[in-house]
């Protein structure tokens, strides 16, 4: 099993989408994959169509087992939904004892291939649950000042996190919202770039399909499979950023070759 | 001693690396003048619209040889010369004037069934020198 968080201390920046879609992704590549909405906004369940559901609660807080609180939403794709009572699994993990691993214990005992957990934008104790609970970490980003700073903020906390011997397989950066032609846009992903490396991962093309798509409760593979958000810039004969290539990334973490 | 450079290289995913050389592009030529950006721009229009017209085949040396003497005797594009043979071809082929059958013998790749092997006879002999 491999866990993905992805996280981001900046609202707005695509951790829901980006993680709708590569769950989807995955589930088409046959990995048998779960994807747990830890944001009491609940936007997971309303992404696939369907009703928010306090899931989570129910998981952490009830004890039911993972069987009776999923919501199978597409083959091998299961989903755990949350709502506002996700509130109350905060109160409840505070009050716990081992309250940091009290997520990954739980993902631990399912048999998932591969976990993908979406992050709330806030640092409490459900974020670090998360966090901890996480092989690798993809942390989507607008290229604009305030989200470039929100990654700071996550890898400050990773780091801190590794300090009590919690062991990252690895982390990504993911621009999202990419507008190639702006010179804010070029700024900000330079920036990136020579400060991340071979950390930042093909960027996500701006794409007004990825809001429609939320809008019919259908994943981007499903509503707008030629869409730029999918298959990214043309460049002559070869794509450059967008979903697939990105889930070719993700696939070289699952497969090791990261 | 001569002074060694040791210059400490960012690897970057290759996609990341070819879409910034791009835009850093895209930012230099928007530093030109006006008529320079408006040539570039007319001459990446041109290559794109071209784009759609170019496919890659293997060929055989001598017949790109015989396609490029023939070009340059006729003072004319070799492309063209090719449109003219392979549309002759598909005409050809459309009505049952051209029999695959004798050059076939079966491949042994998973992307094809069938190779197309052709005897030496049929190509143009290449001028040595």
């Amino acid at each position: 099993m491999i866990v993905f968080a992805f996280a981001n201390q900046k609202g707005g920046v695509g951790k829901t989408t980006t993680a709708v879609t590569l769950a989807d992704g995955l589930a088409r590549f046959k990995h048998k994959t779960l994807l747990v909405d830890l944001d009491p906004q609940g936007h997971l369940a309303l992404s696939f169509g369907l009703q928010k559901s306090p899931g989570l609660y129910r998981w952490v807080c009830l004890g039911e087992p993972v069987d009776a609180v999923r919501m199978e939403i597409r083959p091998n794709l299961d989903l755990l939904p949350g709502d506002k009572q996700t509130e109350k699994v905060k109160r409840q993990i505070t009050l716990s004892d081992f309250r940091e691993t009290i997520l990954s214990d739980l993902i631990h005992e399912t048999d998932y291939d591969v976990v993908l957990l979406d992050l709330a934008p806030s640092l409490d104790v459900l974020h670090l649950n998360g966090l901890i609970a996480a092989d690798w970490v993809v942390i989507p980003t607008r290229p604009d000042a305030l989200a470039v700073d929100g990654v700071k903020e996550i890898l400050t906390t990773m780091a801190e996190i590794s300090r009590t011997g919690h062991r990252y397989r690895g982390y990504s950066i993911l621009p999202t919202f990419f507008d190639r032609t702006t010179r804010e846009t070029y700024l900000q992903f330079q920036d990136l770039a020579r400060t991340f490396g071979e950390r930042i991962w093909p960027p996500i093309p701006q794409d007004t399909r990825v809001r429609e798509t939320a809008a019919y409760g259908k994943t981007l593979w499903e509503y707008a499979p030629h869409s730029t958000s999918i298959e990214g810039y043309s460049d002559g004969h070869q794509r450059l950023g967008g979903y697939r290539q990105v889930l070719g990334r993700m696939l070289e973490v699952i497969n090791g070759r990261t | 001693m001569a002074e060694r450079n040791f210059e400490r290289k960012s690897i970057l995913d290759p996609a990341v690396a070819d879409l910034l050389s791009g835009m850093e592009q895209r930012q230099v030529e928007s530093q030109l003048p006006r008529k320079e950006r408006e040539r570039i721009s007319r001459e990446r229009a041109k290559i794109q619209a071209r784009r759609e017209q170019r496919a890659t085949y293997d060929l055989p040396p001598s017949i790109r040889e015989s396609i490029r003497i023939l070009a340059e005797d006729l003072r004319l594009p070799a492309s063209q010369l090719v449109t003219l043979a392979l549309a002759r071809f598909i005409t050809d082929y459309s009505n049952g004037l051209i029999d695959l059958g004798k050059f076939k013998q079966p491949s042994r790749s998973p992307r094809y069934d069938w190779n197309l092997i052709f005897p030496d006879s049929m190509f143009p002999k290449r001028k040595k020198g």
